[in-house]
């Protein structure tokens, strides 16, 4: 046996947050496994173990790359950091001094501990136009929190360090037991599950835990907004609403009152499919049988009335008073290391950077601090110009998550110049001018901050990286010395403790204690009972209170309180269409192997669930002529894909449910990676926004489904079973 | 003592964290796989059930797999453990047959091509190769991470209760729906669950006796005491590490290689 050590480390597979400790011989990962001393207590999912397998993946980058052909060619030459890094400062500096810094745009995937490093670097140069996913995700509902209560961070006590865990559980479009994001909470919420009386699931298709659950609602994708509409106006005829909470601390009851009216149970069973039985049931579980918590998953953000749809669900915990009780829905005491987005907030933006937001005069809560991605599509499209001269891009890949895949494509290719800091290639790589090599969380010093914002924990490094791979602290450090010098630091070192300084500790100490928290006995409740927000006691808000009626929002131009709207395109709203896409699509199916468009490429990963699904109740299979198992096509008037079908009985006969943001990492880059054999965005539309966040109905359209001829079968990706057909393609590693 | 296993019905989300952990505890190659979960949904016309059984050897109190081995590398220790001596097996596959749940796969000769076909092998894939050697021609199964077991005891530690002496897949699941333990002892963990929720083997038609016990069955709709035979999923689950070809399609370097 060579040298053995055991690294202690955070995993980031996910959004992350779970202790890890690694062990290393003689340079290589023989082993992963949760720490036990960790808030995880050592347990682990297949993402984060199967991370050894990611580590010295034959795909990997390893070197700085400059395409030398065309885009989607998959030619490419290995160059110096230094040289691509020269490169990307020079095109910057260009398109700065020719159309400004705001024609620069920074972007990044889903946040991941790099969304302070995206933002300090867009600030630093002078940019406002940071495209992120955050607002189909997450954005939305740190806002509205913020809105209404005054305090952006409401997420669900499940810890019990109040002495009480949640009587009731809603579970609203999210599996968090197996969902991607949030999973250092997965195991305080299966943990708090012993104690709970109530789970109540919201989902359009069953999961693991329905068969667990209390009450199952399954409501049309889309139809969220009015759900909610609905409980409220049984929780207020039947007078189980919290009468010391709504009559102290809240403002704007009469209104909200008076909105709900028109919402009885039976018109919302109507609009929502759900029976009226179930939302009155659901009502008074969750209003009498307090403490309880709402888990709000992303595909109610990924709908064009997400901002509605999360006024109402707020307003629906503000009606049960649960808000800052232990066990209810509460902002955590922050750590002594502070707030880490002050890392970026530290730089002002300025009228000059937000007059030059793309899509900020339109979407004032969603592009507001960044700027909305379809818009910057839709620019191009309509007038071949791009407003963004320079994209630089950090993981995430922006091709397969936008809403109406070709013309992002399209107008993608009008970037006169695209930079990728990626792991491997992908479609956004394919389409870059650079790509630079990132290394895994396992290769890198970092810090790293969960959604929660009780804690950080440290990255660290448990391995060098593999080639040249460099971190994404690194990258922007390098970068950002190089655009804007003011603002970054001497080295990474010199970076994180800057990050740490709140809290007394260096890199080198904080890396050894491995987390910052406040928990236990240090956490505060009912904050507004006190002086804690405002002397006195009162929230944070502009009138002191939890606000069910928004002046702010009013002052905006939007509608003060919670408001029900049709999906673009949905039974009701567009009749016409619904007769020939007679199916309600829903792009909202996670497995839980992998996250979001990662991972295809980890073998045991693949294993689980090889291509992406398409569920469909086997009574719509049985008239369609379709057997589970078979590959059909799924169809919007803006394109099709090919999925495998999975006959489902959990899922409503009108309704069918797309595995969201596929590629095919082995089919080869002049098909961008098989960008358009499944991906779902295929089919949606960016043309229908959320008037307050922009964001577009990814999870809630039209379709139609048919079976695909073996001739449509042609692509690699489909080659299966037939064992012994002769393979003879070979997969492109362009470093070597 | 015998060890055994129950597992939460109920809790079990389908997140194969189980599967990847044994397959890094065992370097685990290509084509094996310990522990799977049988997942399966019906709506057998009242109420729908969506139903996962985690399932692994059953280390049988009376088992067939030790009868029918004919060189007798199968074997059961005085613990209860089934585990193969891979020295003396002699690739017949009586057992794999014999096993009335499929719990045991056959490492083919010359088919370990690496998790990349055609590259050579990962770091960690050739540290495996010495840590743990897998010999192709025999057959495998889940040995409930025997020498974690025995090093544990070694050390003064308890199975199921200090980690380092537990198996890999129960330390490693986020719903804790794996709880190890001695059967025989009446205050284990693994007893008292089994007599307060009732808990029951798959298949006791078979007569065999199974370790493994399963519990809260009715709380997620499980069908009591039934599991199929094989998955019955379909599409949704399945397992590549059983189809090689399509694995070096995907992940290898093609014909010729690279």
């Amino acid at each position: 046996m060579g040298e053995r050590k055991v690294i202690k480390s955070t995993c980031k597979s996910c959004h992350g947050g779970c202790g890890v400790k690694v062990t290393v011989e003689d340079g290589t990962i023989v082993n992963i496994e949760g720490n036990p001393d960790s808030l995880t207590r050592g347990t682990m999912c297949a993402k984060g173990l199967s991370s050894i397998q990611h580590i010295d993946n034959p795909y990997r980058l390893k070197y700085p790359l400059k395409r030398v052909g065309e885009r989607g060619e998959g030619k490419w030459k290995k160059i110096s950091w230094d040289e691509a890094l020269d490169t990307i400062e020079k095109k910057m500096k260009e398109a700065m001094e020719k159309y400004g810094p705001w024609s620069i745009a920074v972007s990044q995937g889903t946040g991941r501990g790099y969304n302070r490093y995206t933002h300090r670097f867009a600030r630093s140069i002078g940019t406002a136009n940071v495209i992120t996913p955050g607002y189909v995700c997450h954005s939305p509902r740190l806002g509205l929190y913020g809105l209404v209560t005054g305090y952006g961070r409401l997420y669900c006590d499940y810890h019990g360090w109040g002495g009480e865990f949640p009587k009731t559980h809603i579970m609203w479009a999210k599996q968090l037991e197996i969902s991607s994001a949030d999973s250092e909470m997965c195991y305080w919420y299966i943990n708090s599950l012993d104690y709970a009386k109530n789970l109540i699931i919201i989902d359009p298709r069953a999961t693991a835990y329905t068969s667990r659950a209390t009450l199952w609602l399954q409501p049309r994708p889309g139809s969220d907004c009015a759900l909610a509409l609905g409980m409220m106006n049984v929780i207020i005829n039947e007078g189980i609403y919290d009468k010391e909470f709504v009559e102290k601390w809240t403002y704007g009851f009469d209104e909200l009152k008076e909105r709900v009216k028109p919402y009885t149970p039976e018109k919302v069973a109507e609009i929502t499919w759900v029976p009226k039985e179930k939302i009155i049931e659901a009502a008074r579980l969750w209003a009498i049988d307090t403490p309880g918590c709402i888990q709000v998953g992303s595909s109610l953000e990924r709908q064009a009335n997400c901002g509605h749809t999360l006024r109402a669900i707020i307003c629906l915990m503000g009606l049960a008073g649960n808000i800052e009780r232990p066990g209810s829905m509460i902002s955590w005491v922050l750590p002594k290391t502070g707030l880490v987005e002050d890392f970026y907030l530290e730089i002002p933006l300025t009228d000059e950077m937000k007059k030059h937001i793309i899509g900020g005069e339109k979407f004032k809560l969603g592009a507001a601090r960044t700027c909305n991605p379809d818009m910057i599509i839709k620019t191009i499209a309509q007038s071949g110009e791009s407003p963004i001269k320079v994209w630089f891009s950090v993981g995430g890949q922006q091709i397969v998550h936008m809403a109406n895949t070709k013309e992002v494509f399209a107008a993608m290719k009008k970037v006169d110049f695209i930079a990728h800091c990626d792991q491997f290639m992908g479609p956004m790589a394919e389409m870059s001018d650079i790509v630079l090599p990132a290394a895994h969380w396992l290769e890198i010093d970092d810090i790293y901050d969960m959604h929660p914002r009780f804690m950080i924990e440290a990255h660290n490094k448990a391995v060098e990286p593999i080639g040249e791979a460099k971190s994404d602290v690194w990258i922007f450090n390098e970068l950002g010395k190089r655009v804007a010098p003011k603002y970054w630091f001497k080295d990474v070192e010199a970076c994180l403790d800057y990050q740490l300084r709140k809290g007394g500790i260096t890199w080198k100490e904080f890396s050894q204690r491995l987390v910052s928290g406040c928990w236990g006995k240090d956490q505060v409740y009912y904050k507004y009972k006190t002086d804690y927000w405002r002397k006195g006691g009162g929230f944070p808000s502009p009138t002191g209170k939890f606000e069910f009626a928004s002046k702010a929002l009013e002052a905006l131009g939007y509608d003060p309180l919670p408001q029900f709207r049709e999906p673009g395109e949905s039974p009701y709203s567009t009749p016409d269409l619904h007769k020939e896409y007679p199916l309600v699509l829903t792009s909202g199916y996670r497995a839980p192997f992998y996250f979001l468009s990662q991972y295809r490429n980890i073998p045991w990963l693949r294993s689980f669930m090889e291509y992406p699904i398409l569920q469909i109740n086997p009574e719509t299979a049985k008239k369609l002529g379709i057997e589970d198992g078979d590959w059909v096509w799924v169809e919007s008037p803006r394109g099709r894909i090919r999925q495998k079908v999975r006959c489902f009985p959990g899922i409503d006969r009108r309704v069918v449910m797309a595995t969201a943001n596929c590629f095919y990492p082995e089919e080869p880059p002049q098909s961008f990676h098989g960008l358009f054999i499944s991906n779902p965005n295929v089919l949606t539309d960016n043309g229908h926004q959320d008037p307050m966040y922009g964001s577009p109905d990814l999870t809630c359209l039209l379709c139609k489904v048919y079976k695909c001829s073996k001739e449509d079968l042609k692509e690699n990706v489909f080659k299966t079973q037939e064992y012994g057909t002769p393979f003879t393609k070979v997969l492109p590693i362009p470093n070597e | 003592m015998r060890w055994g296993m129950v597992i939460n019905l109920a809790k079990c989300t389908r997140c194969h964290g189980c599967v990847a952990a044994c397959r890094i505890e065992h370097f685990l190659p290509l084509h094996l796989t310990w522990p799977r979960l049988i997942a399966w949904e019906t709506d057998a016309g009242k109420k729908l059930e969506v139903s996962t059984y985690p399932v692994r050897c059953n280390h049988c109190k009376d088992a067939p797999c030790v009868k029918v081995c004919p060189t007798g590398a199968t074997q059961q220790r005085e613990d209860g453990l089934v585990w193969i001596d891979q020295n003396k097996c002699a690739g017949c596959r009586y057992c794999v047959v014999a096993c009335p749940y499929q719990n045991r796969t056959f490492l083919s000769k010359d088919k370990d091509p690496g998790y990349f076909p055609g590259y050579s092998l990962t770091g960690f894939e050739k540290k495996g190769k010495k840590l743990y050697p897998h010999q192709a021609g025999t057959t495998e199964k889940c040995n409930f991470c025997m020498e974690r077991i025995d090093a544990g005891l070694a050390n003064g530690l308890k199975p199921g209760i200090d980690r380092e002496a537990t198996p890999a897949c129960v330390n490693t699941c986020q719903a804790g729906a794996l709880t190890f333990g001695d059967l025989d002892d009446p205050e284990s963990e693994v007893s008292k669950l089994i007599r307060e929720k009732d808990g029951f083997q798959l298949h006791p038609e078979y007569g065999t006796d199974p370790s493994i016990y399963y519990i809260d069955g009715k709380l997620c709709g499980c069908v009591s005491n039934k599991a199929p035979l094989e998955a019955t999923t379909g599409s949704h689950i399945q397992h590549l590490s059983t189809i090689e070809d399509r694995a070096k399609e995907i992940f290898g370097a093609g014909v010729g290689g690279k």
